[in-house]
C-alpha cells in the first residue's frame, strides 16, 4: 500500500468515530505540549541576547507589537500642541530616565543599553510611525519582553503626556536646542576639591534637580514648583516621600530615589538658602478668580469644613509645611487636581492635606491656585520655627 | 442544676448593670424627667397587669370551666376585650402623657438661660450666651445651674441628629433647617451623660457629651471666667506649634489667634472630662492619641491626623490643650 494511501486510510478511520478523532486530537495536544517541555528542559533555545532574533521572528514580534499597543492606545492628542511647559518637565524627566537607553542629541545610546535585545531605538526617528495616543500608551505602560518600563506611578497621566510632548519635539532638536530644554541655562558652582576627592560633592544631585527646577534661575516650566526659598524640612521631607514612593510622581520618585539621607538634607539646604528668582511665569489674568481664591485662603469656608490655606501655608507657617506664594498656577493647579483624584495621601503631611484638598471643588481649586500665583514669592527661607 | 443557677446568676448580674444611674432614665435627676420616669413606671405597671390578665384568660381559655371557656371565646369578650378595653386604655394613657409632658413643650414662661447645641458629625458645638451679649464657643460638655431652668436651642449643621440626656429629659431630634427648643432643669448637682439617638453615620456611636450640673453661683463664675483668656503656664512652644501647624484654621482658643469654627472650640478644652465627644477619658495621652491617630479613635472624623510631629511636639501641644481650663 502506498503511502498516500494508508494516510488516507487512517484518516478516513479516524474520521469514522467522535470518539477516535477526539482521542487523537487530545493526543496531538499532549504530544505538542511534551515537546514544548521536552524544548525548554533540554535547553535548546538559545536565550543568548548577542546572537539577536532571526529575521522572520523578528519581524513577527514588531507586527504582534505594533497591533497590540494601536489596538489599546487612547484615541486622545496632545492636551495643548505646541506647549513649551509640558516640552521642557518632559525633557528633564526623558535626560533622567530615558536618555540612557535611547540616547539623545549629541548624546549616543549607551553600549550597554545598545547590547539589549531588541537594541533601544534612536527615538527621533521612531517617534514619527506612532499617533500621540500611541506614544501615550507605550510610555505610560512600557512593553513586556523588550525591556522597556512602564511608568513608575501609573495615576500620573499628566507626567505622562509631558514626556509625549517632549517626544514630538525631538526629531527637530540638535544638540544645542536638547541642552538648551533638558539641562536650561543653569550651571552650578565647581564644588571643593575635598568634596570631589571625597565623592561627597552635591553637584550631581543639584544638577539633576536644577534641570527643571532651576538653580540661579527659577524653574522653565510652568508645572515645575519653584523650591527656591522654601523651608528646609519640607524640601526634604517631600523628597524622602518621594524616595519612598509615598508620594505619587514618576518623575520625582526617579529623580529622588537614589539620594542619601545626606543629599538630601544638601539638596534641601541648598535649595532653602536660593532667594526668590525673578517670576517669568504669567499672572493670572482673571482677577475675580483671584478675588475669590483670596477670600477661600484668608477665611476658608467654614461650613464645608474647608479650612483657611493661610493658617499652614502663610510665612509663619511650620517648616515642613511648603510657602504657596508666587508658585506658578499651573503647578498648583496640577498637585490640587492630584489630591483630588486620591493621590499624594500617605506622606505625614500628605494626610494633612489630603482630606481638606477634596473638600475643594474644581471652581475653588482654581480661584485659589489663581490667587497664590498672584501672589509675590515669600522672601528666604520664611519658616516661623526651628525644628 | 448547676447550669440553671449559672444562668441565674448571668440574667442577674447583667439586669444589675443597668442598674447603674448613669444614662438612666430611671433615675431622673430632674422635674422633665421626673415626669417621664413617673409616666414610665405607670407604663410598666399597666402592662404587667394587662399581661397577667391576657396570660390568665388563656389559660382559662384552654383549661377553665365549660362556661367560662365559651364566654371567653365568644364575640362579646372579643368587642370588650379587644375594642373598648384597648381605646379606652390608649386614650387615658395618651391623656395623661399629653398632660405630664406639657411642661417640656409648653415654653410659656421664659427660661433663666438658653444654651445653643448643635449637631455635628460626631460631636456637639456648644455656645453660651456672654454677659455682654457674644456668644462662647464651647464642645461636648454642657454645664448648666441646679435649680435654673434652660432651653437648649438645637440645631444641626449636618444630618438628623438627636438630643438624649435621659437622666434630664426626653429626647428631642435635630433637624436640618429647624430649631427645636428643649427645656430641662436639673434638681440635684452632678454629672449626667448624654447621646445622640438619631443614627448620623459611622461614628454615631461614639457622639456622647456630658452635662455638668453645678451650683447657680459656681456656674455664673465659670461662665464670666470662660470669657477670658485662660493660659497656663510654661506652655509657649505648644501654643507656638498649635499656631504654626494650622491647628487654629478649624480650632478656636479665645485669647489667641486661633479663631478656627471648623471643629471643636478648644478654649477650656483640658477642663473636660473626656476627649471626641465623651468617647475617651480626657489626657495627654489620649490628646497625643486623638492628634496623631485620630481616625482610629473617631473614623471618618474631619481631623486629618497629624503624623507630621514628633513625639517631643505632639507632647509640647498636649501640653499646650491640657493646661486649657
Amino acid at each position: 500500500m502506498s503511502l498516500l494511501a494508508r494516510a488516507r486510510s487512517t484518516s478516513l478511520w479516524l474520521l469514522g468515530s467522535w470518539r477516535r478523532l477526539v482521542a487523537a486530537l487530545a493526543m496531538l495536544v499532549a504530544l505538542g505540549l511534551a515537546g514544548v517541555f521536552l524544548f525548554a528542559w533540554l535547553g535548546v533555545y538559545n536565550v543568548a541576547a548577542s546572537t539577536g532574533h532571526f529575521q522572520l521572528f523578528d519581524s513577527f514580534l514588531r507586527f504582534g507589537m505594533e497591533n497590540s499597543v494601536r489596538a489599546r492606545a487612547p484615541k486622545d492628542t496632545l492636551p495643548r500642541q505646541e506647549d513649551d511647559n509640558l516640552v521642557r518637565l518632559g525633557a528633564g524627566h526623558f535626560h533622567a530616565g530615558c536618555s540612557y537607553c535611547h540616547g539623545a542629541p549629541g548624546q549616543p545610546i549607551s553600549p550597554v543599553a545598545a547590547r539589549m535585545l531588541p537594541p533601544p531605538p534612536d527615538l527621533s526617528e521612531k517617534v514619527g510611525l506612532w499617533r500621540d495616543g500611541e506614544l501615550f500608551w507605550i510610555v505610560k505602560h512600557g512593553l513586556k519582553y523588550a525591556g522597556m518600563p512602564g511608568w513608575p506611578v501609573l495615576e500620573r497621566d499628566d507626567e505622562v503626556w509631558a514626556l509625549v510632548a517632549f517626544l514630538r519635539r525631538l526629531p527637530e532638536l540638535d544638540e544645542r536646542g536638547y541642552r538648551a530644554l533638558a539641562f536650561g541655562e543653569v550651571r552650578i558652582d565647581p564644588p571643593s576639591g575635598r568634596e570631589i576627592a571625597t565623592g561627597e560633592s552635591g553637584e550631581d544631585a543639584i544638577g539633576a534637580c536644577a534641570r527643571c527646577h532651576g538653580a540661579v534661575e527659577g524653574p522653565k516650566s510652568d508645572l515645575v514648583p519653584v523650591l527656591h526659598g522654601q523651608p528646609k524640612a519640607m524640601l526634604a521631607g517631600a523628597l524622602r516621600a518621594f524616595a519612598a514612593g509615598t508620594r505619587e510622581s514618576g518623575i520625582m520618585q526617579t529623580a529622588a530615589s537614589d539620594l542619601s539621607e545626606r543629599q538630601i538634607e544638601q539638596l534641601a539646604s541648598f535649595y532653602a538658602g536660593l532667594s526668590s528668582p525673578p517670576r517669568h511665569n504669567p499672572l493670572p489674568a482673571d482677577g475675580a478668580a483671584v478675588d475669590r481664591g483670596a477670600a477661600l485662603a484668608r477665611h476658608g469656608v467654614p461650613s464645608l469644613g474647608i479650612p483657611a490655606c493661610l493658617d499652614c501655608h502663610g510665612a509663619s507657617a511650620l517648616p515642613s509645611y511648603p510657602r504657596l506664594a508666587g508658585q506658578p498656577v499651573r503647578y498648583l493647579l496640577g498637585q490640587l487636581r492630584a489630591w483630588r483624584a486620591g493621590l499624594n495621601d500617605r506622606s505625614p503631611s500628605g494626610q494633612v492635606m489630603a482630606p481638606i484638598a477634596r473638600r475643594l471643588s474644581a471652581e475653588q481649586a482654581a480661584d485659589v491656585a489663581a490667587y497664590f500665583a498672584a501672589q509675590p514669592a515669600a522672601s528666604v527661607s520664611a519658616g516661623g520655627l526651628g525644628r | 442544676m448547676r447550669c440553671c443557677r449559672a444562668l441565674l446568676i448571668v440574667t442577674a448580674t447583667t439586669s444589675l448593670a443597668g442598674c447603674s444611674e448613669m444614662q438612666s432614665a430611671l433615675a431622673p435627676g430632674g422635674e422633665e424627667a421626673g415626669r417621664i420616669a413617673f409616666l414610665t413606671w405607670i407604663l410598666f405597671a399597666g402592662a404587667g397587669a394587662i399581661l397577667l390578665v391576657v396570660a390568665g384568660s388563656l389559660v382559662m381559655a384552654m383549661r377553665g370551666p365549660e362556661r367560662l371557656r365559651q364566654a371567653l371565646g365568644g364575640e362579646r369578650a372579643i368587642r370588650l376585650g379587644g375594642i373598648v378595653f384597648p381605646v379606652v386604655t390608649l386614650a387615658i394613657l395618651l391623656g395623661c402623657g399629653v398632660w405630664l409632658m406639657r411642661e417640656s413643650l409648653a415654653l410659656g414662661r421664659p427660661a433663666a438661660l438658653r444654651i445653643e447645641v448643635t449637631g455635628e458629625r460626631w460631636w456637639w458645638r456648644i455656645s453660651y450666651p456672654g454677659s455682654d451679649g457674644s456668644l462662647l464657643a464651647d464642645a461636648n460638655e454642657l454645664r448648666i445651674p441646679v435649680g435654673r431652668e434652660i432651653d437648649l436651642v438645637l440645631h444641626t449643621a449636618d444630618v438628623i441628629h438627636s438630643f438624649w440626656v435621659p437622666n434630664l429629659g426626653g429626647k428631642l431630634d435635630m433637624i436640618p433647617g429647624r430649631t427645636n427648643t428643649l427645656r430641662i432643669k436639673a434638681d440635684r448637682p452632678g454629672i449626667y451623660r448624654g447621646q445622640c439617638a438619631e443614627y448620623c453615620g459611622g461614628a454615631h456611636a461614639l457622639m456622647a457629651l456630658e452635662i455638668h450640673a453645678v451650683a447657680p453661683d459656681e456656674f455664673d463664675a465659670w461662665l464670666i471666667s470662660t470669657q477670658a483668656p485662660r493660659l497656663g503656664e510654661g506652655i509657649a512652644r505648644g501654643q507656638g506649634l498649635f499656631q504654626a501647624a494650622g491647628c487654629g484654621a478649624c480650632h478656636g482658643i479665645r485669647g489667641t489667634p486661633a479663631a478656627g469654627t471648623i471643629g471643636p472650640d478648644l478654649s477650656r478644652v483640658g477642663g473636660r472630662r473626656f476627649l471626641a465627644a465623651a468617647t475617651i477619658p480626657n489626657s495627654t495621652e489620649n490628646l497625643v492619641r486623638f492628634i496623631s491617630r485620630g481616625q482610629s479613635v473617631k473614623p471618618g472624623n474631619l481631623m486629618p491626623e497629624f503624623r507630621i510631629f514628633s513625639d517631643e511636639e505632639l507632647d509640647a501641644v498636649a501640653a499646650y490643650l491640657s493646661s486649657l481650663k
